[in-house]
């Protein structure tokens, strides 16, 4: 985040508060012994556009992510899910994730799905995410800000999206080659398309630590 | 760490070696480590968080200390506070909030407490050797590094007044640090001394909880309620800075009136806080305290008699306990002062851009600067650009130069006009000033290098 940034966000009045709902599943929570807690493998948060939000990612995601032995966390953005609607816009969306980062005990993974990987690209470049991973971006921001500590990031799009704008806007703004999954973009949260993707995302993640 | 004898100096490589675990340490750890640096960080107490930490031996928190800058103010940029915190958090808040950010960033594997950094000194041409104070019993530890942060805090060593007759006083003579307690005010005709945040705070504990409370102060200074206008004071004045400079003038007159006329009305003649005026004391409590005659106001002390005590205008009083919140004196003993640009006459260090030695490229300071607005936030930036210099100087002599030319014209950019004397106006800075140099040293060295 460049200083300037800061200064004019800081002279901004902040979204007003919303109680948020953030959904948390721990290696801890599977009550399997052969699956523990990794130390050095940093917590995921992950957000969607869908409205369900944070519930969207229980149907297979949290427990999947858990059960690589990092903590697993989502949050529903005002408006989705449990977390009461307030004004704001993409800005307070974005203002929801960042907050819902700093709870998490440690440095975490943003994972943003359709409009929530534009709010997990803007809420990365105010908090050091120790990754970004995008997946199927849409309403991607023109010109997102330059990622704060410089995280990995990785584009996850359909087959039949890997020639969008969207896709190569990101690629283009990141310099990420895209990885595509098979299947259509609107089956992410669960069925085969969601294993293949979560499959990909979990073992980039562990190349990366 | 491996072991290492007592006679030789453990090799660190170009590790970084951070001095002090409070806010300043913590972010120059985090920001270090971000940019690819290994960090050893050096803490004499046994807790992190610094000052904030009612722990820590020489905490100077007193009874009920609350934030007198905001929320938003005050968060580290990339880590903000949570947002159904108050506008004003608490000390204890402040604890949890930095103990959280070095969970978070994992800062705890780095720092090693119980270890003073008693000296450093420059060795082979850059470089520092570090000497970790022993523990009884044992020999000094010594490292080697290729830089140094020092971020030991400036509010440490009690900045103490000396009146005729004190020495002979029956009462109890204490400096605001060491009051802890809001117990020990009650039922005593209390003296409050000193004009800053912690002897306005201070009185107004012993509004409601002394028998009586009478506040010396030796000049009028401005004073500002922590709200303006339905926000946080320095929120509101921050956002007027954003505005076109015809208009900041006006807007902040006019945000300022009551507050002065307020003021005035209890008899403090001081100059507005004016843009690059000193900063303000902010607390909303005090002049209702004044107004209802529950602090009393004096000015200087001229001595001490026996049970009593004489102001400047011949008046006296008989007090129990005197609090004297007159401030602290910054105290850097471990490096020789000439490193820190300390020569002449003036005690006072001499940093580039407030955070640079001008004699050694590997050593700066965090955090030593008073800038009437959040600490935090200056720190972080500073530490952004420490980390950044340490790279561009090994990588890029000509930028490397460039930046040194940049910060030497910076330097005198944002002295702040006061009419102080204590030691904290020496550090004071125009943050708006400030920040804006800041800016210019860090765009000076994230340039993408020449190809
Ligand atoms: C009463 C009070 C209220 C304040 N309120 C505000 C506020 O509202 N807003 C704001 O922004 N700022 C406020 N401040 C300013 C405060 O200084 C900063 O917020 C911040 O805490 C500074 O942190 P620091 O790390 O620079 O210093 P410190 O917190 O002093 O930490 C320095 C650390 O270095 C350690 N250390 C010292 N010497 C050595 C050595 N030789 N070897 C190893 N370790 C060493 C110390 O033990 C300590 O842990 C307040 C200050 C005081 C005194
Ligand atoms: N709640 C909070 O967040 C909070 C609370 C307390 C402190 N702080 C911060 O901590 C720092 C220290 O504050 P502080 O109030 O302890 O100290 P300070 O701001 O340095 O104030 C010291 C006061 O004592 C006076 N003084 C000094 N020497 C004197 C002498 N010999 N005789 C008479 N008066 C004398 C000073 O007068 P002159 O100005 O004329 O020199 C000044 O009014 C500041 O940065 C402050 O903002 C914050």
């Amino acid at each position: 985040m460049s200083l300037t940034a800061w200064v004019r966000r800081a002279r901004t009045p902040e979204p007003a508060p919303v109680r948020r709902e953030i959904a948390v599943f721990e290696p801890a929570d599977l009550f399997d012994i052969d699956i523990k807690d990794d130390p050095e493998a940093s917590p995921v948060l992950c957000c969607t556009d869908d409205p369900a939000g944070a519930a969207a990612f229980n149907a297979l995601w949290l427990k999947r992510i858990a059960t690589s032995g990092r903590y697993a966390a989502a949050v529903s953005v005002r408006g989705q899910g449990g977390t009461p609607a307030a004004e704001g816009g993409v800005e307070a969306f974005t203002h929801d994730v960042v907050q819902a980062a700093v709870t998490v005990p440690r440095q975490a993974v943003l994972i943003g799905h359709r409009e929530g990987a534009a709010w997990a690209a803007l809420a990365a470049g105010r908090y050091p995410a120790a990754g970004l991973v995008l997946v199927s971006p849409q309403r991607f921001p023109k010109q997102p800000p330059k990622p704060v500590g410089g995280p990995p990031i990785l584009l996850v799009v359909s087959e039949s999206e890997a020639q969008s704008k969207e896709a190569q806007a990101v690629t283009e703004a990141y310099g990420t080659a895209p990885l595509t999954f098979a299947g259509s973009p609107d089956e992410v949260f669960k069925g085969a398309a969601a294993e293949g993707i979560l499959d990909a995302v979990l073992s980039w993640l562990d190349g990366k630590k | 760490m491996q072991e290492y004898s007592s006679q030789a100096a453990y090799d660190r490589g170009e590790a970084v070696c951070v001095i002090g675990a409070g806010a300043s340490g913590l972010i120059a750890v985090k920001n270090l480590r971000e940019n690819g640096f290994e960090v050893d960080c050096y803490e004499r107490d046994t807790v992190l968080g610094g000052l904030w930490n009612p722990q820590n031996q020489h905490s100077p928190l007193y009874p009920n200390t609350h934030l007198v800058t905001s929320r938003s103010q005050t968060e580290i940029p990339d880590f903000p506070m949570p947002d159904d915190w108050p506008d004003y958090p608490s000390a204890a808040q402040m604890l949890e909030y930095l103990t959280a950010y070095a969970k978070h960033f994992g800062l705890s594997e780095h720092i090693w407490y119980g270890s003073e950094i008693s000296q450093i000194d420059t060795v082979e041409g850059s470089r520092f050797e570090v000497v970790v104070k022993p523990a009884a019993g044992s020999a000094a530890r010594r490292l080697r590094y290729g830089a140094v942060i020092i971020a030991t805090g400036h509010h440490w060593a009690p900045n103490l007044p000396a009146y005729p007759g004190q020495e002979d006083f029956r009462g109890t003579v204490l400096h605001s640090s060491q009051l802890k307690d809001a117990s020990r005010l009650r039922g005593k005709q209390v003296l409050v001394v000193g004009g800053g945040n912690s002897g306005v705070d201070i009185a107004c504990e012993a509004a409601v909880n002394a028998a009586g409370c009478v506040h010396s102060v030796r000049r009028d200074t401005p004073h500002l309620p922590k709200y303006l206008g339905g926000e946080p004071t320095d929120f509101a004045l921050a956002r007027i800075g954003g505005r076109p400079k015809f208009l900041r003038r006006f807007l902040t007159d006019r945000l300022l009136k009551g507050p002065g006329r307020l003021a005035a009305r209890m008899g403090i003649e001081a100059p507005g806080p004016g843009s690059a005026g000193e900063e303000p004391v902010r607390n909303g409590r005090y002049l209702e305290h004044v107004g209802d005659g529950s602090i009393r106001r004096r000015g200087d002390i001229a001595r001490f008699d026996g049970f009593d005590v004489t102001f400047a205008d011949g008046t006296e009083m008989r007090p129990d306990l005197v609090v004297l919140a007159t401030g602290y004196a910054p105290k850097i003993t471990l490096v020789k002062p000439k490193l820190l640009g300390v020569e002449g006459d003036s005690p006072y260090p001499k940093l580039y851009a407030r955070m640079f030695s001008p004699r050694a490229e590997t050593l700066a300071v965090a955090g030593l600067v008073e800038p009437g607005v959040g600490v935090l936030p200056i720190v972080h930036w500073q530490t952004h650009a420490i980390a950044h210099w340490l790279h561009v100087r090994k990588g890029d002599p000509e930028r490397a130069a460039n930046f040194r030319r940049q910060v030497v014209a910076e330097s005198d950019q944002y002295e702040v006009e006061s009419g102080g004397a204590s030691p904290r106006h020496r550090l004071a800075v125009d943050a708006e000033e400030y920040l804006a140099s800041l800016g210019r040293i860090i765009d000076i060295l994230e340039q993408e290098p020449a190809k």
